[in-house]
């Protein structure tokens, strides 16, 4: 009673959030409701047990990507009429994508029917032992993988972006740290009424 | 329904005796520290209000509960009230999982460290929602600079706990603990231990990388426009998470509740003593490393997080595993 009572509440308050995500007027109210979208998901998923997977979302997503959402945006200087314009083009794209993933739903709830073996799976051990078991193991390739293509996304992305400016200065660290007390200050003796010879 | 109300009741009160202690030693880390900056710089530091000045804390909050709340006119005004409470909050929800001593904890639940790493990476929110809500130029730019330098500094504390797992076996604090019954890992992991009190300086944004309210050039960073207890909720949570991070430097590296030795007179006292001498011990380095450092400058702060301790961290990684690994060390 109390897991279907917190599920079915978890569950509102997501689709109510990613609706907010959608129509919120202003771009950094929308990253904060996306937050807010990813937290109800970490707690659907440590009710039904997966606290790995809720917790690695939260680290992952709110910890460190949507502070980058957030960054980039607040930085932004967004007209919002042409933001809420532009809405309406990507409605067919989304709608494609909906559909894919209701697809994708209805194929794994209706047509796999292995729900029971996989419940007992997910009971019999830790979960955080039984990912660790077969990541690195038979799923060993695809792990991989997906590093190597978030690495190469990393590596495009800072390729893309980053300019070198040969007008900007730059401290050289290495100089900084390697710089001693007598490179930068002369102790010399001057006789009374003669100054400084400039040289 | 009555034993369900009695397990609440035990809950909430439970809760309270995480919460009111945690309060309490916050009040008192603000006086220590003013004591602790005065002893090295040679003044006396509080002693008016009470016995050596010990009240000066209290009298201080009751100072900044009876003055105005500002709002400034073009913030946004529920998330420049929410972002305080936010960051109040996640200080202290962090405390549901640390174990004082072995029994005395109040959820005790399987990864516990990375619950605690996930609500220290939330703390980010509300400085940058401080940052953007006051809608003023000089707490943005203290809210900039914190995120970057949170995230920057989450990936080294990131692997130093991962190369403590790799010699636990578990994600449970108490497990944690327990397995360092016979040596501390401040001992063989030496390195990474001074690595993730760096860090975690740098992550409750402490003096020398106390950047994001650095006086100097952002007047107060992201907590300029706010006043009265919303500025205390900012404080209050500040010296919380100070005493977060060295509970978790005391469980990861420091044996917990166990004492240095397991010998006789040592092993009668306790465990909460020892928990409570050695989160001590950390908070007078936190204090200590305050009134020694000067402030250091944005680039190399980030120098230090990205080309220093990423690339070191990642390779103490290495070695520890394949060191476990040839050996047979390897927890089960």
């Amino acid at each position: 009673m109390f897991l279907v009572g917190s599920f079915f509440l978890f569950a509102a308050f997501l689709i109510t959030t990613c609706i907010f995500v959608i129509f919120s007027k202003n771009p950094v109210n929308s990253v904060l409701f996306l937050v807010l979208a990813f937290l109800n998901s970490t707690f659907l998923f440590i009710l039904i047990g997966a606290e790995f997977v809720g917790i690695i979302l939260a680290i992952v997503y709110i910890g460190a990507v949507a502070i980058l959402f957030l960054f980039v945006v607040m930085m932004l200087d967004i007209q919002i009429t042409t933001l809420m314009f532009n809405i309406k083009r990507y409605i067919p794209l989304a709608l494609l994508f909906a559909g894919i993933i209701l697809a994708e739903i209805i194929y794994l709830t209706v047509f796999k029917t292995s729900k029971d073996n996989l419940d007992t799976f997910i009971r019999s051990k830790n979960n955080t032992e039984q990912i660790g078991d077969v990541l690195y193991t038979e799923y060993f390739i695809d792990f991989q993988l997906s590093g190597i293509v978030l690495l190469l996304a990393m590596i495009g992305a800072i390729v893309l972006t980053h300019v070198y400016r040969p007008t900007i200065k730059r401290q050289n660290i290495e100089s900084q740290n390697s710089t001693t007390a007598e490179d930068r200050v002369k102790l010399l003796k001057i006789k009374s009424g003669e100054g400084i010879k400039d040289d | 329904m009555t034993s369900l109300s009695f397990e609440l009741t035990i809950g909430i009160l439970k809760i309270f005796s995480f919460v009111v202690p945690v309060l309490v030693s916050v009040a008192l880390l603000v006086y220590l520290e003013r004591k602790v900056l005065g002893a090295v710089q040679l003044r006396k530091g509080p002693n008016v209000v009470g016995p050596f000045g010990i009240l000066q804390s209290f009298a201080d909050v009751l100072k900044l509960l009876t003055k105005e709340n500002l709002l400034p006119s073009s913030s946004n005004k529920f998330l420049f009230i929410f972002a305080p409470m936010l960051t109040l909050i996640l200080s202290l929800i962090a405390w549901a999982v640390i174990p004082i001593s072995s029994t005395y904890v109040i959820a005790n639940i399987n990864i516990g460290i990375l619950y605690l790493f996930a609500v220290s990476s939330f703390g980010v929110y509300g400085v940058i929602i401080a940052g953007w809500a006051s809608n003023s130029k000089y707490p943005f730019l203290g809210a900039l600079r914190s995120a970057a330098q949170m995230i920057s500094y989450e990936v080294s504390i990131g692997f130093v706990i991962i190369t403590v797992l790799i010699c636990v076996g578990s994600l449970n604090l108490i497990d944690i603990v327990e397995s360092q019954k016979n040596m501390w890992f401040a001992i063989p992991l030496l390195p990474m231990f001074v690595i993730f009190i760096i860090s975690a300086l740098a992550e409750t944004n402490r003096l020398p990388f106390d950047l994001p309210e650095d006086e100097a050039t952002l007047v107060a960073g992201f907590f300029t426009e706010y006043s009265s207890i919303s500025f205390g909720l900012f404080f209050l949570a500040e010296y919380a998470n100070m005493i977060l991070m060295s509970s978790l430097t005391v469980i990861l590296f420091l044996g917990g509740w166990y004492p240095p030795i397991d010998i006789f007179p040592l092993n009668a006292i306790p465990g909460i003593f020892w928990f409570v001498i050695k989160v001590f011990l950390i908070l007078f380095v936190f204090l200590w490393v305050r009134a020694t450092f000067p402030r250091y400058r944005y680039d190399q702060l980030m120098r230090l997080g990205w080309k220093i301790f990423l690339p070191f961290t990642l390779i103490w990684v290495v070695i520890t595993s394949a060191f476990l690994f040839y050996f047979g060390l390897l927890p089960n």
